[in-house]
């Protein structure tokens, strides 16, 4: 053991300084939203709706990589290569929508928010407005290392849904078998939208913004890149490890007994009689931390992305004075998102499916830009994307791009 | 004034009236007045033509037309594009101290055209957008008056430095202006590649200090890829702690062969700090510090500073050892200054010392630094022979992030 640890020390301790961005990035992929998509899923289709969990890991992880590469090698944010490249009126256009799909996302995790805080018989105006609080003060006056470790903690809560899981009694084996073999498909319209719904909740724009942001706040340099590419893929798979928990949790629940859900939301309630008390409040724990997560990481991407593509001073190192455009615009999402949760008239299905439509349209702009930077070798240098490796990503933009776009038009023309 | 972002796009005649194509980019000369050399108009078929604009007839809002004899010229050396190198790009705004994003460059009429500087304003961008007017008529209507952020061409300096044909002379002129420590921060936001580039063009010195400042990851990626030979320079220039810091994240290979290409002592004294650096302060720890013997006079020492500290980046005390180099006492320098050429210094200095070890916190030394307002404290061993020193501008890091 010993003599292994002095060999791979240095390696250790590099992949350690280098971790963070990705695995952030990526859990933050469930969001309370992502939570909600796979209780529903979970529950409507059973352990049949696993199969598409490996082809999505395998998604995540092409697309994230392809951020984390560019990031690394050219120092740069998608907002300020966008900018660069592509002029001050792509760049509005790009930043117009980004904005205002990531405030719907943040309205989506707030309602989580308020949702958990009926569970936990806490008043919803309080805890909202104790995490807009405590979430601007660790922001604004934490550094990019606190946060970090913050976020980075956040994600022990994600084991909550390892042990609803356990408590609900699956079938461990039919669920393995059904993560690599499709015994149970039954091919539908509505299994088809889940299994994009559950796409599109994990692979998003605010995601490929994010990375790349927070990469660069770290600091992180070319030599380190096979440390940063491993990691995301680290991260990729960690991500969908949990999902495959929560999916597995609903499952064995409420598609055994064949109750039927009306919101992700209320999941962890309908879990409790099949499942248990425990296993129940462990639900609403990781619904909770979710939502956290979700609102801090899709506000601080718009912040970000702003600062990127204007040009001004955005860090969470920054202190205040400096960053105020930065926190400024970080704060008022929270307070715009909060405020429309608290409105009763405002429909939630209608932001949530605005959002989804905005993100479907955004999204194939964002992969034309990552594969047209991944592909240049001004930027890039030798870390162009390899040939094989560039159709794979070509594909992989493909299914995602026509994934999202289905879904919206086939919205649209059921309402 | 005119704008770029006015004459982009604009329809180019000749004086016959017969469309060439539309204004793409403009070039001109990196220099102090940095004049306007040519056109580069797009024309139907795709094609750039390169048009000087000594053949233009008339260029502004409203039209521009080129003689219909104009001949096309190749780039020179020093030339550079509006589009691909300026607009849109992150530039250091000399006298704010900030980086910024040009939204639109500024060009002067007279008495030839040339770039006056840039605007980094949100007119900047409404120009871009072709929104000016309209939207600071609305502005205005609710009291708001947008007004241009001019930043002059004297002012600015562009952070990417991605041009191979600009002769660097001048712009190494302008980073004069820039203090090392800004200049490092500034160029954390760009890449490596970038930030080797620039280095390129500073003198050694300057260099070695802008690399002090540096986050010790940019530090690390800057040693493992400058050649060897320009990396030890950079670290015997550097200063001592921080050079150690960067050196103990190098693979143990690395550092072997960048020591190896120090000269001896400098080599003697990095080694002799990587040794430390596993104690709790080796971080902070630096050898840049003269001790003299008890007997010697105060032109002897005087004499001794000039020769042995030129290198030095911080010189607060002198320390004085007796005969078995244990450490017995100090003197600052106005102390030294105020005496006679031939006072022997036991006369003066200071006997009771504040010390640390090897072993200290670094709390406990920056507690004890301000206690008993010191600028430096030696660090000495059971022995009390020195063992460095650390001053307080190092010590203070360990606070500075919770100042900010």
């Amino acid at each position: 053991m010993r003599f292994l640890w002095s060999k791979y020390k240095l390696r250790i301790l590099l992949f350690l300084g280098v971790f963070g961005p990705a695995t952030i990035t990526a859990i933050s992929d469930n969001d309370a939203a992502g939570v909600a998509t796979y209780s529903l899923a979970g529950a409507q289709f059973g352990y049949s709706i696993l199969i598409i969990l490996i082809p999505i890991t395998l998604l995540l992880a092409v697309t994230q990589e392809m951020g984390v590469r560019i990031a690394v090698v050219t120092g740069k944010g998608l907002g300020d290569l966008i900018r660069e490249r592509y002029g001050a009126v792509i760049s509005i256009l790009i930043f117009s929508i980004l904005l205002i799909a990531n405030l719907g996302t943040v309205i989506a995790n707030f309602s989580a928010l308020k949702a958990t805080a009926t569970m936990f018989h806490i008043p919803p105006l309080f805890l909202i407005l104790g995490v807009v609080f405590f979430s601007f003060l660790f922001i604004t006056k934490g550094s990019y290392k606190t946060n970090q470790r913050l976020f980075l903690f956040g994600i022990i809560f994600y084991f909550a849904y390892l042990f609803s899981a356990f408590n609900s009694q699956p079938d461990w084996g039919k669920a393995t078998l059904n993560l690599f073999v499709p015994l149970d498909v039954k091919l539908s319209k509505e299994f088809i939208f889940a299994a994009i719904a559950v796409l599109g909740t994990t692979i998003t724009p605010w995601g490929q913004f994010f990375v790349q942001s927070f990469i660069i706040d770290k600091h992180l340099q070319p030599d380190k890149l096979k440390f940063s590419q491993l990691e995301t893929y680290f991260g990729a798979f960690l991500t969908d490890f949990f999902t495959f928990f929560m999916i597995v949790a609903t499952a064995a629940t409420l598609y055994t007994h064949g109750v039927a859900l009306t919101s992700g939301e209320q999941a962890a309630l309908a879990i409790k009689p099949f499942a248990g008390e425990l296993a129940s409040l462990l639900f609403g724990l990781g619904l909770f931390n979710a939502a956290i997560m979700g609102i801090v990481i899709i506000s601080l991407t718009t912040a970000y992305a702003f600062s990127e593509f204007f040009g001004i001073t955005g860090s969470i190192d920054a202190p205040f004075e400096r960053g105020k455009m930065f926190y400024g615009l970080f704060l008022f999402q929270l307070l715009a998102a909060s405020a429309i949760v608290l409105l009763p008239s405002v429909s939630l299905f209608a932001v949530v499916f605005y959002t989804q439509s905005l993100n479907a349209l955004l999204l194939p702009m964002i992969f034309f830009f990552l594969l047209k930077f991944t592909n240049n070798k001004d930027l890039m240098g030798i870390h162009t994307n390899p040939k094989f490796y560039n159709y794979f990503a070509i594909a992989a933009s493909v299914i995602i791009i026509f994934a999202s776009s289905f879904v919206v038009v086939s919205t649209l023309l059921s309402h | 004034m005119l704008y770029f972002s006015e004459l982009r796009n604009k329809k180019v005649y000749t004086e016959d009236l017969i469309f060439l194509g539309k204004l793409k980019d403009l070039t001109f000369l990196a220099s102090d007045t940095p004049k306007i050399t040519k056109l580069i108009v797009r024309n139907e078929s795709g094609e750039d033509l390169f048009i000087p604009v000594t053949y233009t007839n008339r260029i502004d809002r409203s039209s521009i037309i080129v003689k219909k004899n104009y001949l096309q010229e190749e780039m020179v050396a020093n030339e550079l594009f509006i589009l691909k190198n300026l607009l849109d790009k992150q530039i250091i705004d000399l006298r704010g101290n900030k980086v910024v994003r040009v939204n639109d460059v500024a060009l002067q009429e007279q008495p030839f055209l040339y770039v006056a500087g840039v605007d980094i304003g949100l007119l900047g961008i409404l120009r871009q957008l072709g929104l000016e007017i309209y939207m600071s008529r609305l502005l205005l209507s609710i009291g708001i008056r947008l007004t241009s952020q001019f930043l002059s061409w004297a002012d600015i300096q562009p952070i990417e430095l991605a041009y191979g044909r600009v002769l660097l002379k001048k712009e190494e002129k302008k980073l004069e202006k820039i203090k090392p420590e800004d200049l490092a921060t500034y160029l954390e936001r760009t890449n490596i590649l970038n930030i080797r580039k620039f280095l390129k063009i500073l003198d050694d010195r300057t260099a070695a200090e802008v690399v002090n400042f540096l986050n010790v990851n940019f530090q690390t990626s800057l040693f493992r890829q400058s050649r060897p030979e320009r990396a030890a320079k950079i670290i015997s220039l550097m200063d001592p702690d921080e050079a150690v810091d960067a050196l103990s994240t190098l693979s143990s290979k690395k550092r072997e062969q960048l020591l190896l290409l120090l000269d001896s002592e400098k080599r003697k004294e990095m080694q002799y700090l990587l040794r430390l650096a596993k104690t709790p302060i080796g971080s902070i720890i630096t050898t840049e510090y003269i001790s003299v013997d008890s007997d010697r006079s105060v032109k002897e020492v005087l004499s001794e500073i000039r020769k042995k500290t030129d290198e030095f980046s911080f010189l607060p005390y002198v320390y004085v050892t007796n005969k078995e180099q244990q450490l017995i006492g100090a003197f600052d320098l106005h102390e030294l200054i105020l005496e006679d050429n031939e006072t022997p210094i036991y006369k003066f200095m200071v006997p009771n010392l504040v010390v640390a070890h090897l072993t200290s916190s670094k709390e406990i030394i920056l507690k004890k630094m301000i206690k008993y307002r010191l600028s430096a404290i030696p660090v000495i061993d059971n022995d009390r022979h020195i063992q460095g020193i650390v001053t307080l501008d190092d010590a203070i890091q360990l606070v500075l992030p919770k100042l900010s």
